[in-house]
C-alpha cells in the first residue's frame, strides 16, 4: 500500500480540483494532464513493462480516434460503442505487429512501429470516402451521457480520472502478478527466460495487443473530448513520441512514472501556450526543442525517471535514518 | 512498351540519390551499430542550407555542395561531442531516445528558425529537360545523379583503400581486437558519424531543386532509408547501393502503375516486409543478429 | 530419460555437432568434456530447443521433442543453464528465482516460498534481497543454479557452471550439486576441465570437433587414449584431483 502513495495523492488531489477550482481553462489542463498520463501508461505496458519500446502508438490512439468518430457521425451510434469497436481494432493491429516484428530488438522494433503508423496516416488521410481523407472529421457533441456529450468539464475530469486509474491498476497487476513477473523477465533477458519455461512471444504480443486496446480508448476519450479528429495530428511521429517523453521523463517501467510525467510535461506546456499565445505558432516549436533535449538527457542520466530517482533518494535517506 | 525507357532511366537517377542517403546510414549504422532517428533531419538541414544560400544569396547548389561538405563535417563532429559519445556502448533506449530526442529537437529548430512554410529552390537547371527518346528528365536530377555517385565511389574508394578507411572496417568486424590494437574507437565512431552526415547533407543539398523543403521533409526519406539500408544488408555498402536500385524501382514502378498518393503505402509495407521476412537482407549476413534474425 | 539419435547441426559451411547418440537415465549425472569448440553448448542448444537439429532426433521419456520452443522443453521437465550467466540483474535474487518458480506454480505466494526453499538449498539465503547485478560470478553461477533448480526439472543441464569459481566456491556447488542428485535430480553437466568432471560425473561422455570420440567412466575416460589425445597440449587437464 505505502507503494501507492504517490499515486493516491496524485489522484486524490485530481479528484478534489474540482471541488475547489471552477476556471475552465484549469480544468481543462487537469483533463489533459490525466489523458495524456493515461495513453502514456498505456504505451507502458509495452515499452516499460514489456521492454517493447514502440514509436508508433499514435497507430492506436487514432485508431481509437477514428473508430469514435466514425460511429458517431457515419453510424450515428454512442461513441461508447466506438471506444469498444476501436480497442477490438486496436487489439487486433497490435496482435499482428506483435507477432510480426517478434524477434525484432530495441531500435528496429520502434523502426517498424514508425512505419505502421505512418501506413495508418495515409490510408486515414486519403480514404475520401470514408474517412473524409485530410480534412479530418468533426466529432458532433450532442448533450447526454451516452453520447459522451458535457458541456461542464467537470464530468471530464472525474471520466478521464477513472481511466487513468483504471490504467494505473493495470500497471500495478503487472508488478504483483504471475504473467507480470514472467514479462520481467522476459524484458531483463529473453533467452534466459525462454529456458525457464516463460512462453516470451506469447507475453509480448499479449502485452502489445493488451497496450494497443487501452492507447485506444484514450484516443477515443480524446476525440469526444477535443471534437475533431485531424489524421495528421493523430497519427503522427510527434505523438507517439510524446507518449514515449512522458513514461522516459517520470518512470519507465514503474506505475505512477507516467502520470507523473504527464504532470510535468503537459503543465509546462499548458503554462507555455498560456502565456504567450501571441508567439503561437513559433513556441510550439520551441518546448518541443526543449522535450528533444530532455529525452535526450534524461534517458542517459536518470533513465530510471524523476519517480525511480526519488525512489532511490529516499531510500538512501531512509537507510541513513535507520543508521 | 512505351514507358520502359522512362522507368529505367527514372529509376537510375533516383537510385543514386538514395544511395547517398543510404550509403551514409549505413556507414553510421555498420561502424556503430546505432540506428540513427534523426538521420532524415541532416538531409532536411542540407535542404535548407542549399534553400538559404540561394534564396539569400542567389548562390547555386552546386556550388553550395563545396562548402557543405565541411560544413557538414563540423556539425557531425559538433553532434557526435555533444550527443552521441558514449551512445555506442549504452542500452538500447538510450540509444533509441537520443536520437531520436535530437530528431524532435532539430525538426523543430527548424520549424522555429524557418517556419513550416514549404520552400522550394529553384534554379535555372531545374527547369531544364533532356530528352533521350521517348524518356525525358530534369537537369537537375542527372546532376544530383553524377555526383550522388561520384561520391558514393570516392567513399567506397576511401573505405577499401585508405588506412582510415581499414581501421573504420575492422572496428566494425570486431570492436574488442581493434581496441587490444591500439585503435581509439571513439575517434572512429565520430569520423564514422562525421562522413554518415556529410554524405546525407549532401543528398540534401542535391535534392533540393527536386522536393520541396519544410521541416519534416526527412522523416518520409529516413523511412526510405532504412529500407534501402535493410535491404542492402547492414553495414554493407555495395548492398546500400544494390538496395538504392531496388527502393527506386520499386517506387518509379508503384507510382506507374498505382499513382504517387500511394506509393509511400508501397515503401512502408517494404518496409516492414523486409524487417520481418529478411532482417539480413537480400545480399548479406552481418548485422542480421542485431536485428534479432 | 533423454535420448540424443545422430542429432547434427550445422552452420552455414561449419558442422558444430555431427551424428551425436547418446542416453542419459533418469537420475544419473552424466558429464559432458571436450575441449574449447567441441560443440558442447551447441549440443545444449539443440536439446534445449534454442536449435533444431539438421538430422536426428532429441527424446525425452519416449517423446521426439526436436525443434520444439524451449519455454516447451522447459515445461516437459528439462531446465537448461547458461554458460555465460544471463540473471535478471535488475530483479532482486528472490525475483530471479521466483520467475522460475512461476513455471510450475501459478500463485505468486507460493512462487516465492518455493523460491525461498530453493535459495536456501543453494546458500542465498544472504542474498535474498540483493539486486542480480550487484553479484559476483561466483553468486552469479549458484543463481543460475537456483534459478533453473525452482523450474522443478527432472533434468538439469548445466553448462560450465563450475568455471570461474575459486575452491572454496567449487566445494559448495560440488556440495550443491550432489545433494540435488541425492534427491533424484538427473543431471546433465558440461565442464571443460576433467578435474571437477571426475568428482561429479557418473558417466562421461567427450565430444571433439563434434563428434562424439570416447563415452564411459571416469576412470575408463581418463585413460583413454583417444581422449588423451585431443587434450595433447593440455595435461594439466587431465591431471587427477
Amino acid at each position: 500500500m505505502r507503494h501507492d502513495l504517490p499515486a493516491i495523492v496524485l489522484f486524490g488531489a485530481a479528484a478534489l480540483t474540482p471541488l475547489v477550482i471552477r476556471d475552465g481553462f484549469l480544468l481543462d489542463g487537469l483533463v489533459l494532464i490525466l489523458l495524456w498520463g493515461a495513453v502514456s501508461g498505456a504505451w507502458n505496458v509495452a515499452g516499460g513493462y514489456a521492454g517493447q519500446v514502440s514509436l508508433g502508438h499514435s497507430a492506436f490512439f487514432g485508431l481509437g480516434a477514428y473508430s469514435a468518430a466514425l460511429l458517431a457521425t457515419r453510424f450515428h451510434r454512442s461513441p461508447w460503442l466506438g471506444l469498444l469497436v476501436g480497442a477490438l481494432l486496436a487489439t487486433v493491429a497490435g496482435l499482428i505487429i506483435g507477432y510480426l516484428s517478434n524477434r525484432l530488438k530495441g531500435p528496429y522494433f520502434g523502426l517498424a512501429t514508425i512505419a505502421f503508423s505512418q501506413v495508418l496516416l495515409i490510408v486515414a488521410s486519403r480514404w475520401r470516402g470514408f474517412t473524409s481523407g485530410s480534412e479530418g472529421i468533426p466529432v458532433p457533441f450532442r448533450p447526454g451521457f451516452w453520447t459522451l456529450g458535457f458541456s461542464s468539464k467537470v464530468p471530464w475530469v472525474y471520466l478521464i480520472l477513472a481511466l487513468a486509474v483504471g490504467i494505473y491498476l493495470v500497471a500495478r497487476y503487472l508488478e504483483t502478478s504471475r504473467p507480470g513477473y514472467q514479462l520481467a523477465g522476459v524484458r531483463e533477458d529473453e533467452d534466459a527466460a525462454e529456458a525457464l519455461g516463460i512462453p516470451c512471444r506469447r507475453l509480448k504480443v499479449a502485452a502489445i495487443a493488451a497496450s494497443a486496446a487501452l492507447t485506444s480508448v484514450c484516443g477515443g476519450l480524446w476525440a469526444q473530448y477535443v471534437g475533431f479528429v485531424d489524421p495528421f495530428y493523430v497519427f503522427s511521429v510527434d505523438l507517439s513520441i510524446r507518449f514515449a517523453l512522458n513514461s522516459i521523463i517520470g518512470g519507465i517501467g514503474t506505475a505512477v512514472g507516467p502520470f507523473v510525467g504527464s504532470l510535468l510535461i503537459t503543465s509546462l506546456e499548458t503554462y507555455l501556450r498560456a502565456t504567450f499565445s501571441d508567439f503561437k505558432a513559433g513556441l510550439i516549436g520551441i518546448y518541443l526543442i526543449i522535450y528533444g533535449c530532455l529525452l535526450i538527457v534524461v534517458v542517459r542520466f536518470v533513465p530510471q525517471g524523476l519517480v525511480g530517482w526519488l525512489g532511490e533518494r529516499l531510500r538512501a535517506v531512509g537507510r541513513y535514518a535507520r543508521a | 512498351m512505351g514507358a520502359v525507357p522512362q522507368l529505367v532511366i527514372s529509376t537510375v537517377l533516383l537510385g543514386g540519390i538514395y544511395a547517398l542517403i543510404a550509403v551514409g546510414l549505413t556507414l553510421i549504422f555498420g561502424i556503430m551499430r546505432v540506428v540513427n532517428f534523426a538521420h532524415g533531419e541532416f538531409l532536411m538541414l542540407g535542404m535548407y542550407l542549399a534553400f538559404w544560400a540561394f534564396a539569400l544569396w542567389g548562390l547555386d547548389p552546386y556550388v553550395i555542395l563545396v562548402v557543405a561538405v565541411p560544413i557538414f563535417f563540423g556539425i557531425g563532429l559538433l553532434t557526435y561531442a555533444l550527443v552521441m559519445r558514449g551512445v555506442v556502448k549504452a542500452s538500447h533506449n538510450v540509444q533509441i531516445f537520443t536520437t531520436v530526442g535530437l530528431s524532435t529537437a532539430l525538426q523543430n529548430a527548424a520549424l522555429v528558425a524557418f517556419t513550416g512554410d514549404f520552400r522550394f529552390v529553384r534554379p535555372w537547371h531545374s527547369g531544364v529537360v533532356i530528352r533521350l527518346g521517348e524518356a525525358a528528365f530534369n537537369l537537375s536530377q542527372v546532376v544530383a545523379f553524377a555526383v550522388a555517385v561520384l561520391f558514393t565511389a570516392a567513399l567506397v574508394a576511401f573505405m577499401k583503400w585508405t588506412r582510415a578507411g581499414r581501421i573504420m572496417r575492422a572496428t566494425a568486424q570486431d570492436v574488442e581486437a581493434a581496441t587490444l590494437m591500439g585503435i581509439d574507437t571513439d575517434r572512429v565512431y565520430r569520423l564514422a558519424w562525421a562522413i554518415g552526415l556529410v554524405c546525407v547533407g549532401i543528398a540534401g543539398v542535391l535534392m533540393s531543386p527536386l522536393y520541396s523543403v519544410y521541416p519534416t521533409a526527412g522523416l518520409q526519406f529516413v523511412l526510405l532509408a532504412y529500407v534501402v539500408v535493410v535491404l542492402g544488408g547492414l553495414g554493407d555498402m555495395i548492398g546500400a547501393l544494390l538496395g538504392s536500385l531496388i527502393v527506386a524501382a520499386v517506387e518509379v514502378i508503384g507510382s506507374y502503375l498505382f499513382g504517387s498518393a500511394w506509393k509511400e503505402v508501397i515503401y512502408f509495407v517494404l518496409f516492414i516486409a523486409v524487417l520481418v521476412f529478411r532482417p539480413a537482407g537480400l545480399f548479406g549476413q552481418r548485422g542480421a543478429e542485431t536485428l534479432g534474425a | 530419460m533423454l535420448e540424443l539419435e545422430s542429432v547434427t547441426k550445422r552452420f552455414g559451411g561449419l558442422t558444430a555437432v555431427k551424428d551425436v547418440s547418446l542416453r542419459a537415465q533418469a537420475g544419473e549425472i552424466l558429464g559432458i568434456i571436450g575441449p574449447n569448440g567441441a560443440g558442447k553448448t551447441t549440443l545444449f542448444n539443440v536439446i534445449s530447443g534454442f536449435y533444431a537439429p539438421d538430422g536426428g532426433h532429441v527424446r525425452l521419456d519416449g517423446r521426439d521433442i526436436s525443434g520444439l520452443a524451449p519455454h516447451h522443453v522447459c515445461g516437459l521437465g528439462l531446465t537448461r543453464t547458461f554458460q555465460l550467466v544471463k540473471p535478471f540483474g535488475n530483479l532482486s535474487v528472490l525475483d530471479n528465482v521466483m520467475i522460475g518458480a512461476l513455471t510450475r506454480l501459478r500463485a505468486v505466494g507460493a512462487a516465492r516460498e518455493e523460491a525461498r526453499r530453493v535459495i536456501a538449498t543453494c546458500r542465498l539465503e544472504a542474498f535474498a534481497d540483493s539486486r542480480a547485478r550487484s553479484l559476483p560470478i561466483g553468486l552469479r553461477k549458484r543463481l543460475e543454479v537456483a534459478r533453473a533448480l525452482a523450474t522443478r526439472p527432472r533434468l538439469l543441464l548445466l553448462d560450465e557452471v563450475m568455471s570461474g569459481l575459486n575452491a572454496t566456491e567449487l566445494v559448495e556447488m560440488i556440495g550443491i550439486l550432489r545433494r540435488l542428485h541425492a534427491d533424484g535430480l538427473g543431471l546433465i553437466v558440461i565442464e571443460h576441465i576433467m578435474a571437477a568432471m571426475m568428482r561429479l560425473a557418473q558417466r562421461i561422455v567427450v565430444l571433439h570437433h563434434g563428434e562424439k570420440i570416447a563415452e564411459g567412466r571416469p576412470d575408463e575416460i581418463s585413460r583413454d587414449p583417444r581422449v588423451v589425445d585431443a587434450y595433447l597440449g593440455e595435461e594439466f587437464v587431465l591431471a587427477d584431483a
